[in-house]
C-alpha cells in the first residue's frame, strides 16, 4: 500500500498537532489547575509561621520551617517509624503471600471457595480491619486472642497498648497478604508445564525445583508486587488513627502531619513543610520506581 | 441557545427562591411564636450519659413545645474538640450551638469566636441567671461576657466501695492524702478486684486531667510563669515531675485497673459497676451515675474529697457548656435552645424520665438542683460532697508555684497546653503501658513543651 502525502499549504504544518492536542486542553488545564494550585499554596503556607492556636497572622519566614524540621526528633521517629512500618508489611506479606500461592497452585477439592476466603481480608475496609483486630481480636479485657491464651494458662497481654506497632504491622500484612497472593499466583500459573515436567523427570526435587525454577521466574512479578505494595502502603492512615491514635511508636508520617495541623497541633505552616518534604521524598521514590518497573517489563517483552 | 436559555432559567429560579427563603426568615425572627414554622438546629455535643439522656428527651420535651427540630452530632471528646475547634475558629457554620468546656470557653471567647450570651440569659426570666454556681459562672466568662451556659459542672473526689473496705478492716478518712490512698489501693488488690481504677488514655482531658491535679498537689507544674503571665519555661525536667509520675504509674502498676493505658472516664465506670474496681478517682459527674436506679453498686459507695499531697485540695473544675459560635445564622433559636437545656426547667423535669433516675440528672450548675426534694433524697450519698469539692477547687492556686495563663487546675489556661498535653499524655500513656521508660517519657516531653515556652 503506497503512502501519499498531501502537499503541504502554508500554515498547515503547525495547525495538524494542534488541532489533535486541542481537545486534550480542558482536561490538562483541569488536572493542573486542581492539584497544581493546592499544591503551590502549601508551598507558600510552608514559608510562613501560621498556626491557629493561638490565633497568629500569616507571617513570611523564608526556609525557617524546613530549617527546624531537620533538628525535629518527633519528625526522624515518624519517617523512621514508617519505614519499618512499610518494609515489615511488605517483606511478610510477600512471604505469606507467596506460601499461599504455592499452597493454592494445584487443583483440589474447593479450591475456587478457598481462594476466594483468602482474598476477603484485602476487600474489608481499611478502618474495619482496623476496629476489628482491635476490639475483638487483640483486647487485653475481652479479645479472642486473649481469650484463648487464658485457656492455656497465659495471662492477657494488651497487645495495641504494649505492642501498637506490630499490631498495627499485623493487621495491614493480614490486609495486604491476598494481594500479594494474587500476584504471586499470576506468576506461577504462568510458569511453562513443560519445563516443570522436565524438572521432574530429571530428579529434581520439589524444593529444588521451586528453588532453581520457580523463584528467578517469579522474581519480576515479586518486584512487582513490593513495589506496589511499598506505594500503599506509605501511605497508611486508617489503622494508625483507628487503632492506637498517635503516640510515639506508631505515628507514621501521615498520621503525623495530620497531627501537626488539623488533629490538634494547628500549626499549618510548619505541617505543610513536612508535607512537601514527604511529597517531594515520594516523588523521588516513585520516580525510582517506576524506572525500575519499565525496565522489568521491557525485560519481560524482550525475554 | 436553548441551553443558554435554561442557565438563566435556573438562575432566575434560583434568585427568586432564595429571596422567598429570606422574606420567610426574617418573618420567623419578627415572630416570637412561630406555630408550624419549621426550625432546625445543628448541636454538636459530647458522647457522655447526661447528654445521650438530653438527647433522647429532646423530641417529646422540647421540640413537641417549639417546633424547633435539634440535630444532635454526638462525638467523643478528642474528635468533638477537633471538629469545634476547626468549625468555630474559622467561622464555619456547621452547627448553631456547641458544647465546649471551660478550658476553651475563656479562649475562644477572647478570641471573639463566640456570642456573649449575657445579654440573653438577662433578659430570660425563665432561665434565671442568678441562680447560676457562682464559681461555674465565673469559669465560663471574661469579665462580665457570659460565653457559655453550663450543661453540667463537676469537680474531681474519691469514690470507693464502702464494703469492700469495710471488709479489710480499713477506713477511709474524709480528707485523704495520695499516701493514704496508694496504701488502701495496695491493702485491697486482688486478681478480681483491681484496688482503684485511674485514668491512663492519652489525652489532655483524659489522663492529663487527672494526673494535673497530681502534679500540682506533689508541687510540680508544667510551666513556669514570667511576670506577664505568658510562658515561662518548661518544668518537666524538675524532680517533682518526676516524683509524681512515678508515684502515679506505680500505683497503677501495682493496683490498678486491667489495660489502664486505656481506659478513662467511661472505662473506668463500666469496670466500676462490674465490680472489677474497688475505688476510683474521677470526676463528681461518675457519683450520680453509680447512684443511679440501674445501677449495679447503688448504696454501696462512700465518697472522699480528692486526694492532697503538698496542698489544701486538688479536685479540679470543669463543665461542659453550650455556646453559639459567632456566624450562627439563627442565635435567637439558639438561645431558645440552650435556654431550655441548661434551665431549671429541664433539670426539674428529667428526673423522672431518665433511665438512670433523679440521681443522674445533670449536677453542678445551679443553687436550685440542689433544693429539688427528689434530689436531695436520691444524691444524699453525694450531693454535700460534690458541693463541698466544688468550692474548694482550688482554682487560683492549683499548686505550689504560679502557672501562666488563664486560672484552671487541671489543665494550663493557655492555648498551647492541648497539643502539649495531648503529646505528653502520649509518652505517659506508653510508660503506664510498659513500653516507654519514664526518663525518655519526660525527655521526650521536656522538648514538647519547650517549643511553647516565650
Amino acid at each position: 500500500m503506497a503512502l501519499t502525502v498531501a502537499p503541504r499549504r502554508a500554515g498547515e504544518g503547525f495547525d495538524r498537532p494542534w488541532r489533535r492536542r486541542l481537545p486534550l486542553l480542558p482536561a490538562l488545564v483541569f488536572t493542573v489547575l486542581v492539584t497544581q494550585i493546592p499544591f503551590v499554596m502549601s508551598i507558600w503556607y510552608s514559608l510562613t509561621n501560621w498556626k491557629i492556636v493561638p490565633p497568629t497572622p500569616r507571617k513570611f519566614v523564608g526556609l525557617e520551617n524546613y530549617g527546624d524540621l531537620a533538628g525535629d526528633r518527633f519528625f526522624r521517629d515518624a519517617a523512621w517509624v514508617s519505614v519499618v512500618m512499610t518494609v515489615s508489611a511488605v517483606l511478610l506479606s510477600l512471604l505469606f503471600g507467596t506460601l499461599l500461592a504455592v499452597l493454592l497452585d494445584r487443583k483440589f477439592f474447593g479450591q475456587g471457595f478457598v481462594r476466594t476466603l483468602l482474598i476477603t481480608p484485602f476487600l474489608i475496609m481499611p478502618v474495619v480491619a482496623g476496629l476489628i483486630w482491635k476490639n475483638q481480636m487483640l483486647n487485653g479485657l475481652y479479645g479472642v486472642i486473649n481469650w484463648v491464651l487464658n485457656r492455656v494458662g497465659i495471662d492477657s497481654i494488651e497487645f495495641v497498648s504494649r505492642y501498637p506497632r506490630a499490631s498495627i504491622i499485623t493487621v495491614l500484612v493480614w490486609q495486604w497478604t491476598p494481594f500479594m497472593m494474587l500476584i504471586v499466583l499470576a506468576g506461577l500459573q504462568s510458569q511453562s508445564n513443560e519445563v516443570l515436567e522436565a524438572s521432574t523427570v530429571d530428579g529434581a526435587s520439589a524444593f529444588g525445583t521451586f528453588r532453581q525454577l520457580t523463584l528467578p521466574h517469579l522474581r519480576s512479578y515479586l518486584e512487582l508486587g513490593a513495589l506496589l505494595g511499598t506505594v500503599y502502603l506509605i501511605q497508611v492512615f486508617d489503622h494508625v488513627a483507628v487503632m492506637t491514635g498517635g503516640g510515639p511508636d506508631s505515628t507514621n508520617l501521615p498520621y503525623f502531619v495530620y497531627q501537626r495541623s488539623i488533629g490538634g497541633g494547628w500549626v499549618f505552616g510548619r505541617a505543610s513543610a513536612y508535607s512537601i518534604v514527604v511529597v517531594v521524598a515520594s516523588i523521588i521514590v516513585a520516580t525510582v520506581a517506576l524506572r525500575v518497573l519499565s525496565r522489568l517489563l521491557k525485560g519481560e517483552e524482550i525475554a | 441557545m436553548a441551553a443558554v436559555t435554561g442557565l438563566v432559567g435556573v438562575a432566575v429560579a434560583s434568585a427568586i427562591g432564595s429571596t422567598t427563603m429570606v422574606d420567610a426568615s426574617t418573618a420567623r425572627r419578627a415572630a416570637s411564636a412561630p406555630a408550624g414554622a419549621e426550625r432546625e438546629l445543628n448541636v454538636a455535643i459530647v458522647g457522655n450519659p447526661q447528654m445521650e439522656d438530653i438527647a433522647d428527651l429532646t423530641p417529646d420535651l422540647f421540640t413537641a413545645e417549639t417546633g424547633i427540630t435539634v440535630n444532635y452530632t454526638v462525638l467523643e471528646e478528642g474528635t468533638l474538640r477537633e471538629v469545634v475547634t476547626r468549625d468555630v475558629g474559622a467561622g464555619g457554620q456547621q452547627f448553631d450551638v456547641v458544647m465546649i468546656g471551660m478550658y476553651e470557653t475563656p479562649q475562644f471567647g477572647s478570641n471573639g469566636w463566640l456570642i456573649d450570651l449575657a445579654p440573653y440569659a438577662t433578659d430570660d426570666a425563665e432561665y434565671d441567671v442568678d441562680d447560676l454556681i457562682p464559681s461555674v459562672r465565673a469559669g465560663l466568662s471574661v469579665g462580665d461576657a457570659m460565653y457559655a451556659s453550663p450543661f453540667y459542672a463537676e469537680s474531681s473526689f474519691l469514690m470507693y466501695r464502702q464494703d469492700v473496705l469495710d471488709e479489710a478492716g480499713v477506713e477511709m478518712p474524709a480528707n485523704p492524702t495520695w499516701d493514704e490512698v496508694a496504701e488502701i489501693a495496695r491493702t485491697i488488690d486482688s486478681d478480681d478486684m483491681a484496688g482503684i481504677c485511674l485514668r491512663g488514655k492519652p489525652g489532655w482531658g483524659d489522663l492529663g486531667a487527672s494526673f494535673t491535679t497530681v502534679l500540682n498537689t506533689f508541687g510540680a507544674t508544667w510551666w513556669a510563669a514570667n511576670d506577664d503571665g505568658t510562658i515561662g519555661e518548661a518544668q518537666v525536667d524538675q524532680p517533682e515531675f518526676k516524683a509524681a509520675l512515678e508515684f502515679y504509674v506505680g500505683l497503677l502498676a501495682d493496683a490498678g485497673e486491667d489495660d489502664a493505658a486505656n481506659a478513662s472516664f467511661n472505662e473506668c465506670l463500666a469496670q466500676y459497676r462490674d465490680g472489677q474496681v474497688a475505688m476510683w478517682y474521677d470526676a463528681t459527674v461518675a457519683a450520680g451515675l453509680l447512684e443511679a436506679d440501674d445501677s449495679a453498686v447503688q448504696g454501696m459507695n462512700g465518697y472522699a474529697l480528692a486526694p492532697v499531697q503538698e496542698t489544701e485540695a486538688s479536685g479540679w473544675l470543669w463543665s461542659w457548656a453550650l455556646a453559639i459560635p459567632q456566624n450562627s445564622p439563627d442565635p435567637d433559636t439558639a438561645w431558645e435552645y440552650i435556654s431550655w437545656a441548661t434551665g431549671p426547667e429541664y433539670i426539674a423535669a428529667s428526673g423522672d424520665l431518665i433511665p438512670g433516675g433523679w440521681a443522674a440528672i445533670p449536677p453542678g450548675t445551679r443553687l436550685s438542683t440542689y433544693e429539688i426534694p427528689e434530689y436531695q433524697e436520691a444524691a444524699a450519698a453525694f450531693a454535700e460532697p460534690t458541693l463541698t469539692a466544688m468550692d474548694a477547687a482550688p482554682i487560683d492556686g492549683p499548686g505550689t508555684t504560679p502557672r501562666p495563663g488563664l486560672p484552671g487546675v487541671q489543665y494550663v489556661g493557655v492555648p498551647e497546653f492541648q497539643d502539649v498535653g495531648n503529646r505528653c499524655t502520649e509518652e505517659f500513656s506508653g510508660v503506664i503501658a510498659g513500653r516507654t521508660e519514664i526518663d525518655d517519657a519526660l525527655s521526650a516531653c521536656q522538648d514538647i513543651a519547650s517549643q511553647a515556652s516565650s
